[in-house]
């Protein structure tokens, strides 16, 4: 899935995400139903934005997006649960602290903070520091594969 | 304003100061590594920020990144992005001397050192080239080089975009030092702060 995509399946299937840096690869999952749906997230907030073109490159737009696209393929809002991984800050200037540049972990943040909003509970996450993750969301199993550039595979 | 709302007269303005931005790093490039430097016409386009990293190749490729931010009349981030396998070719140029025998810590801390050198003087030469164009004033801070993959350093660079709008600026350079078994080919990625473009263009006179 690229920048800015949101997708929800039913029943089997894989969600990936390549070189995720900054940015968060956000999974919510209905194990009993068999539903799942993945959002690529750039950027925290949409009010911050001139546009928003693609629900799925806010958190505030990507996760009530996520929640109605599962719920259309027959999701139980109760049975949700979230996963997320990503949110690393890829570049460090000694001495300044460019919101820019810690966009990952504001990215992290209003992620939890929507989820907390919309009573989603985080079974799992893997954010921050300095190094790219690819993701792979397996709905049959529905854990979450982490790759971090140079610190090997983990799943959660 | 975003960069999708540009006109052609801008985009000509733009890849102007490209051209004399790269033609200086060169100088500069020669000058510090002895060799001649050749360049390539810059080309400077407009695609969503959405595809920026096809732009350069797969999510996964490994890239070196080097990151300046300029302050003062233009609040900007500059990035030069080059091939992991050509930073280290690239690196090693800098380094006067072999480095072969030093530990590995050692060698990576030299390289690292190198590239952020090369990342100063390929930004340095641009910066100059935007402050001749405008008379503006860029205090720039020192680089920062990191080593990833191609989707996670631009995932950094569209979200900078992301708050303009959807669509982003690359100006694409390549820079060629002879003697070098392949040609190194860098980019240059610029990304102003909200409002520095208009004042950028104004400047410029499009």
């Amino acid at each position: 899935m690229g920048m800015a995509d949101l997708v929800a399946i039913k029943k089997t299937g894989i969600l990936v995400t390549l070189g995720l840096g900054s940015c968060i690869g956000l999974v919510l999952f209905d194990q009993q139903n068999k539903i799942a749906g993945m959002a690529h997230i750039m950027l925290p907030d949409s009010r911050e934005s001139a546009s928003v073109l693609k629900p799925g490159k806010f958190a505030d737009t990507a996760v009530p997006q996520l929640l109605d696209e599962m719920k259309a393929l027959g999701a139980s809002k109760s049975n949700i649960k979230a996963k997320f991984a990503g949110g690393a800050q890829m570049f460090n200037i000694p001495g300044k602290s460019s919101s820019f540049l810690a966009v990952g972990a504001r990215n992290a943040e209003a992620t939890k903070d929507l989820l907390r909003k919309h009573g989603i509970t985080v079974v799992a996450e893997d954010t921050g520091g300095s190094k790219g993750r690819s993701v792979e969301f397996n709905l049959v199993t529905c854990m979450l594969m982490v790759k971090t550039l140079g610190m090997g595979t983990k799943e959660i | 304003m975003g960069w999708g709302e540009i006109t052609s007269l801008q985009l000509d303005a733009i890849q102007e100061v490209g051209n004399i931005g790269t033609g200086n790093a060169a100088t500069a490039l020669s000058q510090m590594t002895g060799r001649t430097v050749d360049i390539g016409v810059p080309e400077a386009k407009i695609v969503p920020i959405y595809e920026i990293a096809e732009q350069y190749g797969s999510p996964e490729d490994l890239v070196c990144a080097v990151l300046i931010r300029t302050e003062g009349d233009l609040p900007c981030n500059f990035i030069f992005l080059i091939r992991e396998e050509d930073s280290r070719g690239l690196a090693d140029l800098l380094i006067p001397m072999d480095i072969s025998s030093m530990d590995e810590e050692m060698q990576a801390q030299m390289r690292e050192s190198a590239l952020s050198e090369v990342g100063n003087i390929v930004l340095g030469a641009f910066l100059n080239a935007i402050s001749m164009l405008t008379g503006y004033v860029l205090p720039a801070s020192v680089p920062s080089v990191a080593h990833d993959m191609l989707g996670a350093i631009m995932d950094v660079v569209a979200s900078m975009f992301g708050v303009l709008g959807d669509a982003a600026l690359l100006v694409k350079t390549s820079l060629r030092v002879k003697d070098m078994q392949h040609e190194v080919g860098g980019s240059v990625i610029m990304v102003p702060d909200p409002g520095a473009l208009e004042s950028l263009l104004q400047r410029l006179g499009v």
